[in-house]
């Protein structure tokens, strides 16, 4: 096993290396999958521990461990396949791209990673892990490194989730100042221990993390131009694995935010930031896709909103299961957990299916400008096709994946909103997200797939190796919703990590009747205005901007809130500001010193120098004369006369052999006296 | 069985020949032959003590040696070939051009 998970590590070479490593390491996490499903069905849990070498010795060592239960043998499989997929892909979307060694190299190590990720058994291998797949996004992102947008992309995404890093290694040192063990099923029976302030900050500095590496709000200005990269790259890293991370993390973090311990009071602050973050990123994101034009933006931006549903989902799943665990309630319900994790799963699918069906849009007529698409449904029947499932998933139309899970993450935040009605207001929220993610979606289906042709280059379907990635994706994004619900509700597959597994938990998905078709006649609406507005033109789009305030909040969108113009004005003016008191700093302290040592200097210097010329330069000359006298004297025996160098061997050997039998004979005289 | 002393001794006798061809003739052509004739001596030596000590491993440095001695007489004539070529001459007192 520990050979399968190292396997794809092995990164020389064309990407045939890398998709049968990543083959084998899908076969090697289907069966852990299997394994697991096998005995973990309906209520029963499993853990794995597959024990590494200790890494750092020391009173408390820390140990890199392979840690295999639930949710991580989910995140595996999940994780490999659509790797497997999107490197099948980039077989033919990087055919005729330079440096293919380096990009298979560099996703190889990310896959890695991500693997690695998910399946640490303590926060600091997390850590690491999470910090290659952070590295790795930043070389991929700047990979046409010539383009200078593409390397302030990477550099802008690795310093903003930076921040996000830092917050997350305070919460590690602090975890680990407080327990001095890191791994998750030694922390949750202690979490008792904590003061309730420090059990409220732990959370929220690993949320930190999560909400740099999932690009919520505020952290969310990296990802949309992380689409510099090449769209293989988009799909893998800032669609379906990488920007997951955030939500394992919280996922984990389940051990502080729903204590396991009785008696210990739940964090509900930590669970309400995060719920709302999740319920106002899910808005905030969804209006700024709903006016870009580059098609990997807006799925960019609807990334970020889909992985705040989850964090929606999660802190909804959280303030349920912490109330009924502190009113010593007999059933604990799992929903909002598992439904966030549904939707991980479903949206997996979906978005890498829209972000390869972008991809091959792209492939086709080189640019990423939807204006400067339009009616390529006829020349691209495969990929449209498939576009047109990702978008149905994504807006959640019945029967495709993104319906079940976000209906459920929908319903579970009305019940949670029975205990505290903040959740009320974050239902409104996820509603109208749900409206508008209905409207960009087929906003860009429509711009890209219908009306007329409004480009120049003369587009043509892709290859037989990057169309099947998407055929099966598109089948996942059906699929995947109805699998999982035939199985009696993904809540009873059981993805919640094993401390909690002791608790006498329910995983009934939440399904009520009302709830789902409000979620579904607001998706239909998005659509059907989608559908007047792009497709029939019945609705002209020009009245969106039609009036001052329409147009000043058209340009505050597409401005993404001047969230990203304040960033760098701030950012600016720091950084301007400590660069000036540097520089005053230099020239009066740091120079002062610099000259008068520089003084000094100088009269030492002409000392040094006389001394030099006379006395050093005498010997070195006087050596080098030598030196040429006696070669020129030495070389007159150099006659060039082979045969008298003959002569000097001969000789010379028979004076060695003259002398070595005198001294024997010298010693023999000696010794026999 | 021939004794040692009359193998070494025809050994020696070689060896010197081969050393006053060496030091002695002019000719490239020669010396190089008189240079054979010592390597063979000391092969003649190789040989002497094998049987003389029914030791097999002498026998097969001999074969060795001799492999050695034609490729060095090849390279050797393929020097003297070019050298006459390019200055028609092998006598070795007058081949000093290489002399600084």
């Amino acid at each position: 096993m520990i050979i399968g998970l190292v396997g794809r590590r092995t990164p020389e070479g064309g990407g045939y290396i890398a998709v049968g490593a990543i083959a084998a390491s899908v076969a090697v996490s289907a069966y852990l999958f299997y394994e697991v499903l096998g005995m973990g069905m309906l209520g029963g849990q499993v853990v794995e521990e597959v024990a590494g070498f200790e890494w750092l010795p020391g009173l408390a060592p820390i140990e890199m461990n392979l840690l295999i239960d639930n949710l991580s043998a989910l995140m595996l499989l999940l994780v490999s396949f659509l790797c497997l997929l999107i490197f099948v892909y980039s077989l033919g979307y990087m055919h005729l791209e330079e440096g293919k060694p380096r990009y298979y190299a560099e996703v190889s190590l990310f896959s890695a990673g991500m693997l690695g990720t998910v399946s640490a058994d303590n926060f600091l291998q997390l850590m690491i892990f999470w910090e290659i797949m952070g590295l790795c996004s930043y070389l991929l992102i700047g990979y046409w490194y010539h383009k200078p947008e593409a390397a302030k992309a990477a550099k802008k995404a690795f310093l903003v989730t930076r921040v996000g890093d830092v917050l997350f290694l305070i919460g590690i040192l602090v975890i680990w100042n407080e327990f001095g063990t890191l791994r998750f099923e030694e922390i949750a029976p202690q979490v008792g221990v904590l003061s309730p302030q420090l059990l409220t900050l732990i959370p929220l500095l690993l949320f930190g993390g999560a909400v740099g590496k999932s690009a919520q709000f505020p952290l969310h200005a990296w990802l949309p131009d992380a689409m510099e990269g090449p769209t293989t790259v988009s799909a893998l890293i800032h669609a379906a694995t990488m920007v997951k991370a955030g939500v394992y993390l919280t996922a984990r973090s389940f051990i502080f935010l729903v204590p396991v311990v009785p008696g210990v009071e739940p964090p509900w602050i930590a669970i309400l930031v995060i719920a709302v973050i999740g319920g106002f990123t899910a808005l905030f994101a969804a209006t700024m896709a709903v006016v870009n034009y580059d098609i990997k933006r807006v799925l960019a931006f609807s990334t970020i909103s889909q992985l705040a549903y989850m964090f929606l989902g999660l802190g909804a799943g959280a303030y349920i299961m912490a109330t009924q665990v502190s009113e010593g309630s007999a059933q604990v319900s799992t929903a909002g957990y598992s439904a966030a994790l549904y939707h991980l799963f479903n949206h997996a699918f979906f978005k890498a299916l829209m972000f390869l069906s972008a991809g091959s849009v792209i492939h086709a007529v080189h640019t990423n400008d939807m204006r400067e698409m339009g009616g390529l449904g006829r020349h691209l029947p495969v990929t449209s096709k498939a576009m047109l499932f990702g978008a149905l998933a994504l807006a959640g139309i019945f029967p495709f994946s993104g319906f079940f899970s976000k209906g459920e993450i929908l319903s579970v935040t009305v019940e949670a909103a029975a205990d505290h009605p903040v959740f009320y207001a974050l239902y409104a929220l996820g509603l109208a997200t749900a409206f508008l993610t209905a409207f960009y979606a087929f906003r860009m289906w429509y711009m890209t797939f219908r009306g007329d042709y409004r480009g120049h280059e003369h587009p043509h379907e892709s290859p037989a190796v990057m169309t099947a990635p998407l055929v099966i994706l598109a089948g996942f994004a059906i699929a995947s919703g109805l699998l999982a619900y035939g199985m009696n509700g993904f809540g009873n597959l059981i993805f919640y990590e094993e401390p909690h597994a002791q608790m006498p938990l329910v995983g009934v998905p939440v399904l009520e009747l009302g709830l789902e078709a409000a979620s579904l006649g607001v998706s239909v609406l998005g659509i059907l205005l989608a559908w007047s507005v792009y497709a029939t033109k019945r609705i002209p789009a020009e009245r969106f901007t039609a009036t001052p305030g329409r147009a000043f909040v058209h340009k505050m969108l597409s401005h993404r809130y001047w969230i990203d113009d304040t960033y760098d004005a701030l950012g600016a003016k720091v950084v301007y500001a400590f660069a000036r008191a540097s520089d005053w700093f230099d020239r009066n302290v740091i120079d002062g010193i610099v000259n008068a040592v520089g003084r000094g200097g100088m009269v030492s210097a002409t000392a040094t120098d006389v001394f030099d010329r006379q006395i050093v330069d005498g010997a070195v000359n006087a050596l080098s004369l030598e030196t040429v006298r006696t070669s020129w004297r030495l070389r007159q025996s150099q006659t060039g006369q082979v045969q008298s160098y003959a002569w000097v061997i001969v000789v010379g050997m028979a004076v060695i052999i003259a002398l070595v039998f005198g001294i024997s004979w010298f010693l023999r005289l000696q010794g026999g006296r | 069985m021939i004794p040692l002393e009359y193998e070494l001794a025809l050994s020696a006798l070689l060896f010197c020949i081969g050393l006053y061809g060496v030091l002695a003739r002019k000719n490239g052509i020669i010396v190089l032959m008189s240079i054979e004739i010592m390597l063979n001596a000391s092969v003649l030596n190789f040989i002497a003590f094998s049987s003389y000590t029914n030791d097999a491993s002498g026998q097969v440095f001999a074969l060795l040696a001799i492999a050695v001695a034609a490729a060095e007489a090849a390279v050797g004539l393929a020097v003297f070939l070019t050298i006459y070529q390019t200055h028609g001459t092998i006598e070795l007192d007058k081949v000093r051009f290489l002399r600084w």
